[in-house]
Parts: C-alpha cells; structure tokens; sequence
C-alpha cells in the first residue's frame, strides 16, 4: 500500500456510516438493498458508500443477476496499522500528481458528463477539454469530416469551433478534407 | 395555506436536528444527504410564500412549480444514473423524496 491508499483508507473509514456497514460485512457478503434494510439507510445511500469504500480498497464486489454483492477485501483489512502508517509514498512524481489533480479539476469544472458546458477562454484550459474530446478518436485513423462532427456534436453545439481548434493545437492533421488524430 | 407552510417549518426543524445528531454520530457524508432534503423543504416554502403573495399566481402555480421540480430532478437522477455516478444518484433520489413528500401534504392542504 502507498502512503497516499493509505490517507484514502483513513478518510474513508473516519466515518461510522461506513465502519458499520464493514462491521456487517464481518459476517458474510452481502448486497446494497439488504445492508440498507440493517442499517436503516436509503440503498442509494448504501451505493454512495459502497463506491468510496471500494475506491479505497475495503471491499469487492462482484455482479450477481440483478445484484451487486460486496464482501471485505480482507488483504487491506488484515495489515496492522502501523504497516498502514509506515506506507512509502507513491512513486509518481509530485508535478505529475498536481498536473492531474488540475485536469480532473477543469474537466469537473467543463464538463456534464459527456457534454461540454462551454469551451474555456483560457488555452491551458481549453487545450485539457480537447484532449478529452480526443479521446472519442482513435490515433492514427482516417476520419471524414461528417464523422468527427458527428461524435463532437453532441458534446457541444459549436462542433465547427471545436473542430478547427483541434486542428490548430495539433491534436487533428487534415488533409484532402479527412481528419487523422496525432496525440 | 398557513398549515402548509407550518408543516414545512416542522419538517426544516426535524431536518436540523437530524443534521446535527448525524454529524455528532460521526456520520459527516450522511449529515450531507440530510442537508440537501433539509434545503429542499426550505427551497419549496420560498417558492410557496412567494407564489402565494404574487398577484395572479396563488396555489395552482405553487403545484406547477412542484412539477417542473420534479422533471428537471427525475431527468437529473436519469442522466446520474446512466453515467453510474453513485453520489449524483444519492442526492437526486433524496431531492424527489423530500418533494414527493412536500406535494403528497400540498394536496392535501389543497384538498381541506
């Protein structure tokens, strides 16, 4: 475990919400409308919970027809604390992290979903929303135009805008009306 | 329409001190959840005591207004749900139960 799994397991578990519902699972797998029946909380409540404590590790969960079954990860359960505490940090350089906490906070900011709220004035920003939209693009494909402004057109009514900048920023190369993505 | 209004006023009261009795358990995401039903009883009597004052407006906007709610939130919970977004699909359920609840006591008043 890293240092940083190690303050999402802390900060998931600081809540007694969660302690219980990890309590409830000592005693066997269980899924979300049945841990919401014993502990008195809405199922979408129990799912809200269920997703942070499998994001930080504490359960699994597995489909089961129309259920989703959860049951304790008992690998991270079973370490001591201070295993946890002594954790070493994460290899990924500092920069790097603080580079990707920015792109989720634009993307967060920008985006609904898969729509585009609008496209940003700022060029960092505007260049990390692209970027996303790429990302519907396979790299190195031949697209025709009507084919890239049906996938960016419902993800913002200015698909013309959005198709020119892409070209402008290097992410699309055009020629003889057909558009390839580089990067 | 007073006893409408009074029973929002109970429930924002009940709300708050669920808020705090949640957050004194140490149940902070939960205290939330009780935050966003509390708000909208709150959001529904500042719609209602404004509709009710404003000429030409009265009860049969209030019930409108409770409509348009519940579409724009049920269209919110569908698109959470579609994109598996587990918090979004939390909140809006818990915004339609507390206005489920509001309209069930508005027809009533409605009705008396």
């Amino acid at each position: 475990m890293t240092r940083e799994n190690a303050l999402k397991l802390f900060k998931c578990l600081s809540d007694m919400s969660r302690l219980r519902i990890v309590q409830s699972l000592t005693l066997g797998e269980m899924y979300t409308e049945l841990l919401a029946e014993r502990l008195e909380l809405t199922p979408s409540t129990v799912s809200f919970h269920m997703k942070k404590l499998e994001d930080a590790g504490v359960v699994v969960s597995r489909k089961e027809q129309y259920y989703t079954v959860y049951s304790l990860n008992r690998g991270i359960l079973e370490q001591t604390v201070f295993q946890v505490v002594t954790s070493e940090p994460d290899e990924i350089d500092e920069q790097q992290k603080r580079e990707e906490q920015y792109r989720q906070k634009v993307i967060k900011a920008f985006f609904d979903y898969d729509k585009l709220r609008s496209i940003p004035v700022q060029r960092k920003k505007k260049l990390i929303c692209y970027e996303r939209i790429a990302e519907r693009f396979e790299i190195g494909r031949v697209y025709e135009e009507k084919e890239v402004n049906e996938i960016i057109s419902p993800i913002h009514e200015d698909y013309c805008t959005i198709r020119r900048d892409m070209i402008s920023e290097g992410i699309f190369k055009r020629e003889d009306g057909r558009y390839v993505r580089l990067k | 329409m007073r006893s409408f209004i009074e029973y929002l006023d109970g429930k924002l009261n009940e709300g708050r001190a669920e808020i705090e009795r949640l957050s004194a358990e140490g149940r902070k995401d939960d205290a939330d959840f009780a935050k966003v039903s509390t708000n909208i009883y709150e959001v529904c009597k500042t719609v209602s005591q404004a509709l009710i004052s404003r000429p030409g407006a009265g009860v049969s906007a209030i019930g409108a207004k409770f409509e348009h709610f519940r579409a724009s939130w049920g269209a919110a919970l569908d698109k959470a749900k579609q994109h598996d977004d587990a918090k979004a699909v939390a909140v809006e359920e818990i915004k339609l139960a507390a206005l489920d609840d509001v309209i069930a006591h508005f027809q009533e008043v409605k009705e008396a």
